[in-house]
C-alpha cells in the first residue's frame, strides 16, 4: 500500500504540474479547457487517495465526523483559490482570490481549534494587508493598449513550464516526507503531552479575578454606586484556559525576546517604508513591455 | 472540540494543504511578471507555512506553533509595507510593473 502511495503522489504531482502549466496565462486563448480538467483530475485523485482506508493502520477514515468534511471543503477552496491567484490575468481579481485563500485557511485554523489565530489572520491579512495591496494596484495602473484586456505582462507568463516543473518537484518531495508513515505514526494528539490548564493557572494566574469583580455605575446624582456584578456565563469553566489565553501565556512567557525583536522589526519597516516613499526618483519614461 | 473528533484527520492532511499552498505560491513567484502578483504569491507561501505551523501546534499539543504564526504575521506585514513601497518606487521610475524590465540588473 505504501509504495503505491509514493507512486500516486508523484503521478498526481506530474498531473498537477501539467495542468498548471496549461492554465498559466499565455496571451492567447485556446488550451482553455484542458488545463482545469487535468487539474480537477489530479486534485480528485489525491483526495481519493487520502480517503483510502487501511493506509493509516488502525485508524478509520471517519468520513462522518464534521472535522473531516470541513477539512476537505476548506482545503479545496484554498487550493482552487490559490490556483486562481496565480493564473488570473487581472491583478485586482488575483488579490480578491487571495482573500478567499486567507478565509479558507482560517477555516482550517478553526478546524485545528486555533480560534485566536484564525481571527487575527482574517483581520491582519484580509483586512490590513489586502487593502494595502488594493491601494497599490490602484495607484500603479497603466492605461491598457487598445484591443487588449490588461497589460502584456499580466497576459503572458514567464517560463510557466519550468516553474510548474520546479514547484511540483518540490511538492512531490515534500509530500513523500509528509506521508511517510514511519515518521508520522508517533505524532498523535495525546492529551497527556499538553501542559495542563490547572498547572498553568496555578503557576502564572494565581490571582486571576474570576467572578468577584465590583461593578460601578453612575446614578442620576453623579455618584458611583456599586451594583451586582453580572453573572458569569454558565459555560465558563474557571479551571480551563481559552485558546487565546494559552497563546498569550506562551507568547509572553516563552518568547519575550522574540516579541521585542518583532517590535523592532515593525519599527524598522515603518521607518523604511517612509524613507522609500519620500525618495525622489528620476522619471525614465514609459517602457513598453514585449 | 473533543480530541477524538479530529482523530481521523492526520497531520499529513494539513501538511499537504500547507505544502500545496507553498508550492503554488512559489510557482506564481517564479512565473508571473507583475511585481504586485509576485509579492502576493510570497504572502501565499506565508499562508502555507502558517497552516503547517498551526497543524504542528495542534498535533503536538504545544502552543508555540501558534505563537510562531504571530511572528510570521509580523514579518509578513513588514514585508508587505516595504515591498509595496519599493513597487511604487519602481513604478514611478518606468511606469510599468513588468519584472522583466528590470532584468538589466542581472549579471549577464
Amino acid at each position: 500500500m505504501e509504495q503505491y502511495l509514493e507512486a500516486a503522489l508523484y503521478i498526481v504531482s506530474v498531473l498537477g504540474a501539467l495542468a498548471l502549466s496549461l492554465m498559466m496565462p499565455r496571451g492567447r486563448s485556446g488550451v482553455g479547457k484542458i488545463g482545469p480538467l487535468i487539474g480537477v483530475a489530479a486534485l480528485g485523485g489525491l483526495w481519493l487517495f487520502l480517503c483510502s482506508s487501511g493506509l493509516w493502520g488502525d485508524r478509520e477514515t471517519g468520513l462522518s465526523t464534521p472535522a473531516f468534511i470541513y477539512y476537505y471543503v476548506f482545503s479545496g477552496i484554498a487550493i482552487f483559490s490559490a490556483v486562481r491567484v496565480i493564473t488570473h490575468t487581472k491583478p485586482v481579481y488575483a488579490a480578491l482570490w487571495f482573500v478567499m485563500v486567507v478565509l479558507a485557511s482560517c477555516g482550517l485554523f478553526l478546524v485545528l481549534s486555533a480560534q485566536f489565530m484564525a481571527f487575527a489572520v482574517v483581520i491582519i491579512y484580509g483586512g490590513a494587508i489586502l487593502v494595502t495591496y488594493m491601494f497599490v494596484i490602484m495607484l500603479a495602473t497603466q492605461s491598457t493598449p487598445d484591443g487588449h484586456s490588461g497589460q502584456i505582462y499580466d497576459r503572458v507568463a514567464k517560463d510557466p513550464v519550468m516553474a510548474s516543473a520546479a514547484g511540483f518537484l518540490l511538492l512531490a518531495v515534500l509530500l513523500s516526507v509528509a506521508f511517510d508513515y514511519d515518521q508520522i505514526k508517533d505524532i498523535r494528539m495525546d492529551a497527556a503531552k499538553r501542559q495542563s490548564d490547572a498547572a498553568l493557572i496555578e503557576s502564572t494566574l494565581g490571582n486571576r479575578p474570576l467572578a468577584e469583580q465590583a461593578v460601578y455605575k453612575m446614578n442620576e446624582a453623579g455618584e458611583a454606586v456599586k451594583v451586582d456584578a453580572p453573572e458569569p456565563p454558565a459555560n465558563l469553566d474557571p479551571t480551563r484556559l481559552a485558546n487565546a489565553e494559552r497563546v498569550g501565556l506562551d507568547l509572553f512567557m516563552s518568547h519575550p525576546l522574540g516579541l521585542e525583536l518583532a517590535g523592532v522589526i515593525l519599527l524598522i519597516s515603518l521607518i523604511g517604508a517612509i524613507v522609500i516613499a519620500k525618495k525622489k526618483v528620476p522619471d525614465e519614461g514609459a517602457v513598453i513591455s514585449r | 472540540m473533543p480530541l477524538t473528533e479530529i482523530d481521523s484527520l492526520t497531520l499529513s492532511h494539513f501538511l499537504l494543504t500547507g505544502a500545496v499552498l507553498f508550492c503554488l505560491g512559489l510557482i506564481g513567484f517564479i512565473s508571473r511578471r507583475n511585481l504586485i502578483i509576485m509579492f502576493l504569491c510570497t504572502e501565499m507561501m506565508f499562508q502555507g507555512v502558517a497552516i503547517s505551523l498551526i497543524a504542528f501546534s495542534r498535533f503536538h499539543m504545544n502552543d508555540t506553533g501558534q505563537t510562531f504564526v504571530i511572528f510570521v504575521l509580523t514579518i509578513a506585514a513588514a514585508e508587505a509595507a516595504l515591498a509595496l513601497g519599493l513597487v511604487v518606487l519602481l513604478f514611478r521610475r518606468k511606469h510599468t510593473l513588468d519584472a522583466l524590465v528590470w532584468s538589466k540588473l542581472k549579471d549577464v
